[in-house]
């Protein structure tokens, strides 16, 4: 990598679209040099709905993009969610053939092949294959075991797997703008890039990105993809809990529960009412409880992270070293963190990288996490290409060789 | 040679003003208003309990009851209250004699207070004083005895005062922050009150350069059985005179500016250091206009007042007939009007617990015509018989949860003993603490009520439906927004239903 190279990351979220410009340099450091955000329509709990709207949307993204960083884009990282998505982990078994002690690649390969062929629905096409650990004869190893001496070689893979033609319809989108879509990650897994470190890993991490219409999590342990998935519910859901509940009207709900929520269920933040002061639209005065919009914030958020805590491996929240890192725009609620730690009991943080540079503003946000993560995504992925074989990371072009 | 002395701000001598406390709460008030500096100004302190009064920081104190009491509180009795008042009306009226204007600091709902004040209002506009009434009601939680007494007491004195400024203490939670300690929320609805009385004497003492005293104080008042709308802010640096102002109208008392709108006539006066200038005043009163209705009578006044350097401070008061203060607070609600009398323009107060248990129909009639018959039986019975009576007004105070703590919020030094008493009571040793409680009552008192409550359980119905909240959202059938979309089921469950309903239903 003698050169800088610029990757774009585009996320088509329930609440934005968000296209990322970022640079990598020669030396690995990422500069982020412009970033163009759309308020987002047509998409519902993280799928396009309505295309047309959709579309119009990414354009705008785009052409802000475009003039913020002064790149021509050609090519973009494309995230994906939805609650099609299901990530989910496999094995395959290599029993050496008896006059060979020393694992061969192609003995690795084989295994890998088994691995990757796990069980998935015929409308369902694979995102991911992630390489987790290898295993001889029963001993974890971390690194290829080529070389090694052994009679069964098993090797571990977390398989993200969606429904293809959802998914298609996502690239299409990019596609009649003109702008090739490089390679389509998971989103979750894009943020992680983002949010965890190697260490953080190591130690084992929880992320959850409460966005706008879903919630995705990715659980690391001991450095390798446990769980990932996708919750479709968000903060828009809160928005509108508040509305049905309420009365208000959407947009007020939504500053209400921007300026005012708290999802901490502390009682002391439920004293006494809001009131919403006369607009000049003759919208009358009226006042909410405090304890009735915090319990309904609180009784939504709760649930998400109850579910993702069920969707997790038996035992695996006690695995969690680093702790529990939170991200995407509705995990800026107030005393969501409060609310988290009552659930997994882990430390809890926000998601933040360290080695990225560029305009501090933009990569502070939670709500732009999984753009960035793209970037980094990108990034690592070139470093795979160059210094291994072509599906080194495992990862695949699911649409490509169709 | 006749001297002519130079006096362009005709300030009055603040020998002629005077600043009473009178029972526990008032006590409270009055140290607080002593402590933040008020120069010049006399204090006089005022109670039964000789306990209380003797830790009194004012300088001129004078015990009620000395043959009624022995120097005990009046254990929540306002009839008591009463006596104990007329007992020593001579000691108060030599006292007050020939002063110009009087502040009496009290809190309503306990026996000195509720039954002193009336007596003491009288007195003291007898003798010529405007008087100016500082009055704090009971917290909701206090129970309705203690509401009912407050509200006697307020009727009479909306009558008697020049100018009643009622703060209600179940607004105290908007001073500060829920997670503060109760002694801070304390601090702060006392510390409130010693502002507005600060403002009211700067105003008066010093009328300034554009003359406003007294008689425009009258005017800006004059609306028979009115209520005080009353804002008061301080600041300095840059843009002080629109900080000044939203300090001002961020009063509890003005329900952000909201009341202002009815106001047929609004006094402001505008104190500042010497470099007080045109263009702020012109500013600040350009800003305030959006407040005041354009045909209310603005009574404008101006000083320079050396002292401030180089803050500016604004004051701000009006007055809004009864049914007014009700009509701006609650227009959608008609039948609510009389009930929330109390809180005074407040809006809804913000207890819970006791909302839902009473029953909504005591609000029908006037608050006013509920004269004295309301004080209950068991209050008479105590007369009888001093220690029995006492034993049971404190019996009173332990069944509510929040009385100590409340009583230590204004008077923190007093407070400690008297948590303690509900305990060591029954015994003979007690007698010592038990006059250590008494400050406790009078306090206490200001706590309060039923009505609101009752009002407030209808209240929760009428904004709900209000709201569109009923019942048709609690069938469940309901997504918002998502109403046009395939379920979003998980686990079994339609994420799309808010979990608040789904939860209930199950």
């Amino acid at each position: 990598m003698a050169r800088a190279r610029i990757h774009v990351g585009l996320e088509i979220g329930t609440s934005k679209v968000c296209m990322v410009v970022g640079e990598v340099r020669s030396d690995g450091s990422v500069k982020i040099l412009g970033l163009g955000t759309s308020k987002s329509a047509g998409v519902r709990r993280g799928e396009i709905s309505d295309y047309a709207n959709t579309k119009e949307c990414v354009d705008d993204a785009l052409v802000k993009a475009e003039e913020a960083s002064d790149v021509e884009i050609g090519s973009v990282f494309l995230s994906v969610t939805g609650s099609h998505i299901v990530g989910m982990n496999n094995t395959g078994t290599y029993r050496l053939p008896e006059n060979e002690k020393q694992i061969q690649p192609e003995h690795l390969h084989e295994a890998k092949e088994i691995a990757k062929d796990v069980h998935i629905s015929p409308d369902h096409v694979c995102l991911h294959n992630i390489l987790r650990s290898y295993r001889v004869d029963g001993f974890e190893h971390s690194s290829s075991p080529v070389g090694l001496f052994g009679k069964t070689l098993e090797v571990d893979f977390h398989v993200v797997a969606g429904i293809g033609t959802r998914i298609q319809n996502s690239i299409k989108c990019v596609r009649e703008l003109q702008v090739d879509v490089d390679d389509v990650v998971f989103a979750p897994i894009a943020t992680a890039q983002f949010a965890l470190d190697r260490s953080t890993r190591e130690r084992g991490a929880l992320l959850i990105d409460i966005g706008g219409g879903t919630t995705d999590y990715a659980l690391y342990l001991k450095g390798a993809i446990v769980a990932s998935g996708c919750i479709p519910a968000g903060g828009e859901h809160v928005t509108n809990d508040i509305h049905m509940l309420t009365g208000l009207p959407f947009s007020r709900a939504e500053t209400l529960k921007i300026k005012e929520g708290d999802a901490s269920g502390d009682q002391s933040r439920s004293v006494g009412g809001i009131k919403i002061p006369v607009d000049e639209k003759g919208f009358s005065q009226q006042e909410v409880k405090r304890e009735l919009l915090n319990e309904v914030i609180r009784q939504r958020m709760l649930e998400i992270l109850e579910l993702v805590k069920k969707r997790l491996p038996p035992g695996s929240v006690e695995q969690i070293g680093t702790g529990v890192f939170l991200s995407g725009g509705s995990s800026l609620m107030r005393g969501l963190d409060e609310l988290t730690h009552q659930v997994f009991r882990r430390a809890i943080y926000r998601a933040q990288a360290a080695e990225i540079s560029g305009v501090q503003a933009n990569f502070k946000d939670p709500q732009f996490a999984t753009a960035l993560g793209l970037i980094r995504y990108a990034q690592l992925a070139d470093v795979e290409k160059q210094n291994s074989s072509p599906r080194g990371f495992g990862r695949i072009w699911p649409f490509g060789k169709k | 040679m006749i001297e002519f002395v130079k006096d362009p701000q005709n300030t009055i001598p603040s020998s002629l003003v005077k600043i009473i406390g009178l029972g526990g709460a008032g006590a409270n008030m009055l140290d607080r208003v002593a402590l933040d500096g008020m120069e010049g100004a006399e204090m006089l302190a005022l109670n039964a309990d000789i306990r209380t009064l003797s830790g009194s920081v004012a300088p001129e104190r004078i015990q009620l009851g000395v043959n009624l009491t022995k120097g005990l509180g009046t254990g929540g009795d306002p009839d008591l209250g009463q006596k104990v008042m007329l007992e020593a009306e001579n000691a108060v009226r030599s006292s007050i004699k020939g002063r110009k204007i009087v502040f009496l600091c009290v809190g309503l709902g306990g026996g000195t207070g509720s039954g002193g004040a009336p007596i003491l209002t009288r007195i003291a506009r007898e003798e010529g004083a405007f008087v100016v009434i500082f009055a704090t009601m009971p917290f909701a939680f206090e129970g309705r005895r203690r509401r009912e007494q407050a509200e006697t007491a307020l009727n009479e004195l909306a009558v008697l005062s020049n100018a009643l400024v009622v703060f209600d203490n179940t607004r105290m939670g908007e001073l500060v922050l829920a997670k503060q300690g109760i002694h801070e929320a304390f601090s702060a609805g006392d510390r409130m009150i010693s502002d507005s009385i600060k403002a009211v004497i700067r105003l008066v003492i010093r009328p300034g350069l554009i003359h406003v005293g007294l008689d425009e104080l009258m005017t800006a008042l004059r609306t028979t059985r009115s209520r005080c709308l009353f804002g008061s802010g301080t600041a300095n640096g840059k843009d002080r005179a629109s900080k000044a102002l939203a300090n001002a109208l961020s009063s509890p008392l003005l329900d952000k500016g909201a009341l202002l709108k009815e106001a047929a006539s609004v006094l402001v006066h505008i104190c500042g250091g010497e470099d007080l200038t045109l263009y702020e005043i012109e500013l600040l009163m350009q800003k305030l206009s959006k407040y005041v209705p354009q045909k209310a009578h603005v009574l404008f006044g101006a000083a320079i007042d050396t002292n401030m350097k180089d803050a500016l401070s604004i004051t701000l008061i009006s007055a809004l007939p009864e049914e007014k203060l009700q009509a701006s607070s609650f227009e959608e609600l008609p039948g609510e009007r009389e009930a929330m009398e109390p809180s005074e323009g407040f809006g809804f107060d913000d207890m819970p617990q006791p909302a839902r248990i009473v029953e909504p129909p005591v609000d029908e009639e006037p608050a006013e015509n509920e004269i004295i018959e309301a004080v209950p039986p068991a209050v008479v019975a105590q007369q009888v018989d001093g220690w029995v009576n006492f034993q049971e007004a404190d019996d009173h105070e332990v069944d509510l949860p929040f009385a100590e703590p409340e009583q230590s919020g204004s008077g923190v030094v007093f407070s400690p003993q008297a948590s303690i008493a509900p305990a060591s009571f029954v015994t003979d040793a007690a007698r010592d603490f038990r006059d250590a409680l008494k400050p406790a009552e009078p306090l206490s008192e200001e706590e309060d009520a039923q009505a609101p409550p009752a009002v407030l359980g209808d209240l929760l119905e009428k904004t709900r439906i209000r709201l569109g909240q009923n019942d048709m959202l609690f069938e469940g059938s309901s997504r918002g927004k998502f109403a046009d979309n395939e379920a979003n089921l998980v686990d079994g469950d339609d994420l799309d239903i808010p979990p608040f309903m789904r939860k209930k239903k199950k």
